[in-house]
Parts: C-alpha cells; sequence; structure tokens
C-alpha cells in the first residue's frame, strides 16, 4: 500500500490552509500525523487508503487540484469517527464537507457525481416544500442522474441506476413503506426568504463562521 | 406527562411504522407524544455538506416552535433528525448575533432551553421512574440481539453534551435489559451503515453493511436493534444486496427498539407493523411469545 503523490505548492499552500481552516473550523495545522483517524476511517478500504491524515497532508502542502478532487472527499460518510478519536479535536468529516462546497464553487466535476446529486437534491426538496417528499426527491434525484449519463450518452448506467430503483421502489410499495401523500410546511416561506437575505448580503456567501 | 415530538421526514412517510409504534409505546409509558405544529425539515446531512447556513437555520425553526408552545423537552427518534437539531442549538448558544438573525426572519422565536432528547433518552427515563416494569407481560428467553447505533447518536460534527459513551453507548443494552433481554456485546455498534451512500454510492454501502453484518453473525445474534429509521432501512431493505455480496446466507431481522418494547408489553407485532419490514421478523417475535415471565 502506498500512499498518493502529493505535489508541493509554496504559493498556493498558504491561501488554502486558511480558506479551508476558516470555512471547517478545523485547526489543520494541528495535525501531527499519528494516524488515529486512518486507523479508524470507515471507508478507508473504499478510498484506496486515502486516509483523513492524508487529506490533511494535501491541504497544507498547497495541492488544491487534489485536495477538491479525491476519493475521500467523495466517499466520505460523515461518519465522524475520525474527528472523535482525534487527539487533537480535528474533525476531517468538516474538512471533507468544505472540499466538497469548495469544489462546487470552482466547478471541479465531482468525483462521484451522485454523491453530489444527491445532497443537492435533498436539501432542495427540503427547501422547497419544507419537507423531504421521499419520491419527489427521488425523482428530482434520479432526473439529474438521467441528464449528466444522456449527455455522456451512457445509456447503459441510466437503465442500470432505474433498475435498481424501480426495485426497490416496488418492493417499499408491496411493504406500504411508500408514502402516497403529499407533505408541505407553511413556514418553509419564513426559510427562503431567510435564505434569500442571508445570500444577497453583498460579497457574503452564505456561510456560517464555525 | 406531555412532551414535545419531532416526527422528521423519514416518520412521515418510510418508516411510518417507527412513529406508530413510538406513539404507542410511550403512551403505554405514561408520555403523550405532542407533534410540533408546521414543522420542517432538518436538512439532515446533506445540509452540512451542501449549506452552512441552512444546516442552522433550518432546526433552528423547529426549536423555536417547540418553545413557543412551552414545551421544555423534544424527543427525537430519527437519528439523523436528532443530531442536526442538537448540533444547530449548540450553534446558536455560542452567536449570538446569528440566533438574532434567525429569530428575526421567524415567526416562532427561540429563547434557549430546550432539552432535546433522543427517543433511549425519554425510555431510560421512563425505565428509571419505574414506568416499564408493571407492563411488561413477556420475557424473551432466545432473544440475542445486537443493538446497533450507528454513527449519529454519538458521534457529533461538533462539541455538544453526549448522552452516552462514544464509542461503546449502553443505552440500549440498559433499555434491552430492563426487559430480561441480555444484548450481545460486539464491535460494530457503532460502525457506519453508509446512511445515503446506500442510494448514491451503493459499493460504497453495500460493503460497509456486509461488514456489519458478518460481524453480528459471528458473535451468534439472531437479530439487530436499531433506533434509527436510516439504519433500519439500510440493513433490513438492502440486505439481500449485501449478504449476496459478501457471500453471507443467513438473514437478520433489523427491529426498531420500540418494537421489543412493545413486544414485551404484550403488544402483537401485527399492531406494531412489524410485518412491514423486509427481512421478516414476525415469525422470530412470533415464536417467542411463549416466553412468560
Amino acid at each position: 500500500m502506498t500512499g498518493p503523490l502529493l505535489e508541493f505548492r509554496p504559493e498556493q499552500a498558504k491561501p488554502l490552509l486558511q480558506e479551508v481552516m476558516e470555512r471547517s473550523g478545523q485547526m489543520l495545522t494541528a495535525c501531527y500525523q499519528c494516524r488515529r483517524c486512518a486507523a479508524g476511517c470507515t471507508v478507508a478500504d473504499e478510498t484506496g487508503f486515502f486516509t483523513p491524515n492524508i487529506l490533511i497532508r494535501t491541504v497544507i502542502l498547497g495541492d488544491r487540484e487534489t485536495a477538491l478532487s479525491n476519493p475521500l472527499v467523495w466517499k466520505c460518510v460523515s461518519c465522524y469517527t475520525c474527528g472523535t478519536r482525534c487527539p487533537n479535536d480535528i474533525q476531517t468529516a468538516r474538512i471533507t464537507e468544505t472540499l466538497k462546497k469548495m469544489a462546487k464553487e470552482a466547478h471541479i466535476a465531482p468525483l462521484q457525481p451522485k454523491v453530489a446529486a444527491f445532497h443537492d437534491s435533498f436539501l432542495e426538496s427540503g427547501l422547497r416544500w419544507g419537507r423531504v417528499n421521499e419520491m419527489e426527491f427521488m425523482g428530482v434525484y434520479e432526473m439529474k442522474n438521467i441528464i449528466r449519463e444522456a449527455r455522456a450518452r451512457n445509456y447503459e448506467a441510466i437503465v442500470d441506476e432505474l433498475k435498481t430503483q424501480a426495485k426497490l421502489g416496488m418492493a417499499m410499495f408491496r411493504l406500504k413503506r411508500m408514502h402516497a401523500g403529499f407533505m408541505t410546511t407553511k413556514g418553509r416561506k419564513e426559510i427562503k426568504a431567510l435564505y434569500r437575505k442571508t445570500r444577497k448580503k453583498p460579497g457574503v456567501s452564505p456561510r456560517v463562521n464555525p | 406527562m406531555e412532551i414535545a415530538y419531532y416526527p422528521g421526514c423519514s416518520l412521515k412517510q418510510s418508516s411510518a411504522l417507527y412513529d406508530i409504534q413510538s406513539r404507542r409505546i410511550f403512551s403505554e409509558l405514561g408520555v403523550e407524544l405532542k407533534e410540533i405544529e408546521d414543522w420542517n425539515c432538518c436538512g439532515a446531512t446533506s445540509a452540512g455538506k451542501v449549506d452552512d447556513f441552512l444546516a442552522v437555520a433550518m432546526p433552528a425553526r423547529n426549536i423555536g416552535i417547540a418553545e413557543a408552545a412551552g414545551y421544555r423537552e423534544i424527543v427525537i427518534p430519527c437519528s439523523a433528525c436528532y443530531s442536526r437539531t442538537l448540533v444547530a442549538q449548540q450553534r446558536l448558544e455560542g452567536d449570538a448575533r446569528l440566533k438574532a438573525e434567525i429569530n428575526g426572519a421567524f415567526a416562532k422565536k427561540m429563547n434557549g432551553g430546550l432539552k432535546i432528547s433522543s427517543i433511549l433518552e425519554v425510555l431510560l427515563g421512563r425505565i428509571a421512574a419505574g414506568a416499564l416494569e408493571p407492563k411488561l407481560k413477556r420475557k424473551f428467553r432466545r432473544l440475542k440481539p445486537v443493538c446497533y447505533y450507528g454513527c449519529m447518536q454519538t458521534r457529533f460534527p461538533f462539541t455538544v453534551p453526549v448522552p452516552d459513551d462514544v464509542e461503546n453507548p449502553q443505552g440500549m443494552e440498559t433499555v434491552l435489559g430492563a426487559l430480561g433481554v441480555k444484548a450481545i456485546d460486539w464491535s460494530h455498534k457503532t460502525f457506519c451503515c453508509g446512511a445515503s451512500a446506500a442510494v448514491n454510492d451503493p459499493e460504497t454501502s453495500l460493503n460497509l453493511m456486509g461488514k456489519i453484518m458478518k460481524d453480528a453473525l459471528l458473535r451468534g445474534a439472531n437479530c439487530f436493534v436499531a433506533t434509527c429509521p436510516m439504519c433500519q432501512l439500510n440493513l433490513d431493505a438492502h440486505q439481500d444486496a449485501f449478504c449476496r455480496r459478501s457471500g453471507i446466507e443467513e438473514r437478520l431481522p433489523v427491529f426498531f427498539i420500540t418494537e421489543v418494547v412493545g413486544a414485551a408489553m404484550g403488544i402483537s407485532p401485527e399492531a406494531l407493523q412489524v410485518d412491514r419490514h423486509f427481512i421478516d421478523g414476525t415469525t422470530l417475535l412470533k415464536e417467542l411469545e411463549g416466553d412468560e415471565r
């Protein structure tokens, strides 16, 4: 098992580190590479051992390209094991969450486009209706996948995905675990109005200081 | 006794059985769950990955509704909703400006002081108060459960007061112990099932669930007990898929904690709607019905 080759980019190191530290609220410089996070990482087997400590090193070295596009950022399941075990209280899951947002802002195609489509669709659905209607949300999510795969002329992937989801959907329907009604929250207007207001502040993206 | 209740989207849809069971069990234990009015989605883990502001603002509105209605405590059975709401409250406590900004936009304001409880905390409170003991009708001697907590009951992205041990929680074991059931110790009780990865990255999720299943079988378990609707649905709905992938023959029912508590109180599996599981759990509960106290 060998680690990935990281590039040292002195000119990028400081601004990248600063941005990630500020937005994630994590003291990356406190990492002394003890690898407790790596030992506990739930998805280490899935990321080719691109473990949290390597991600932190990537950011510190200023390798922006690798930091915004690597298996851990897109495979991280936000189980928070790395963070609860870190002797220096670095919650790497919040770093992966930050890097996902930064990748989106930089228009970098996600390594796992379905992961990005899922979280976008979920939040959109919750905001649109006030509650997430599972069927509507899954419909929007699958449409995003279909459009993306169709653009890449990847028709086989579309058929496979629809087959899998239809099978699960039928089983859920049989067990009465599919909900027919449609839920809305009246107060969603309050949230939408607040959200619009925070986004309109000049020069401030809707982010919360940790 | 009345406490505020936030069911969340999943307990109103795919895990509606959990909603029905929770209301029933708590009513038997002398707690009326009062669903807060016009609640909204908490944003779940997705909000944290897409928009930090919404991750706080969405649960904040629900906290305000519960507080404005005069409740001192709210129970949130879904682990994701519980975690996000608790984290949002904690972040607002430390950020007066953000709290004022959010309060300014919502009709029902937050004052602070609402206790946000998981289903286990409320259950343990009722057990300590002696409300469970007189209700018990059965003692399941042949139930060999492993308690599955998943991630979000004890691990949080921000520093919050955690009600149980982070790595080796005991809340569910204590509840089962009060029923006379001895849970089996194992090492995957807080290992992640993949959560939404079951939909958007099945390869990862199926591998993770295969590991959970292998450990449960190795320890000799005959069922899982869970509190999180996402964990329950994942381990239940995808069990055939991850077992086939990992070469496992056996199948294990995945019970909600409310199902085991309810069954011990003598409520039939049908009334608890256990027949809405993917992996049959009714047979095991029926077999055990002969176990008298």
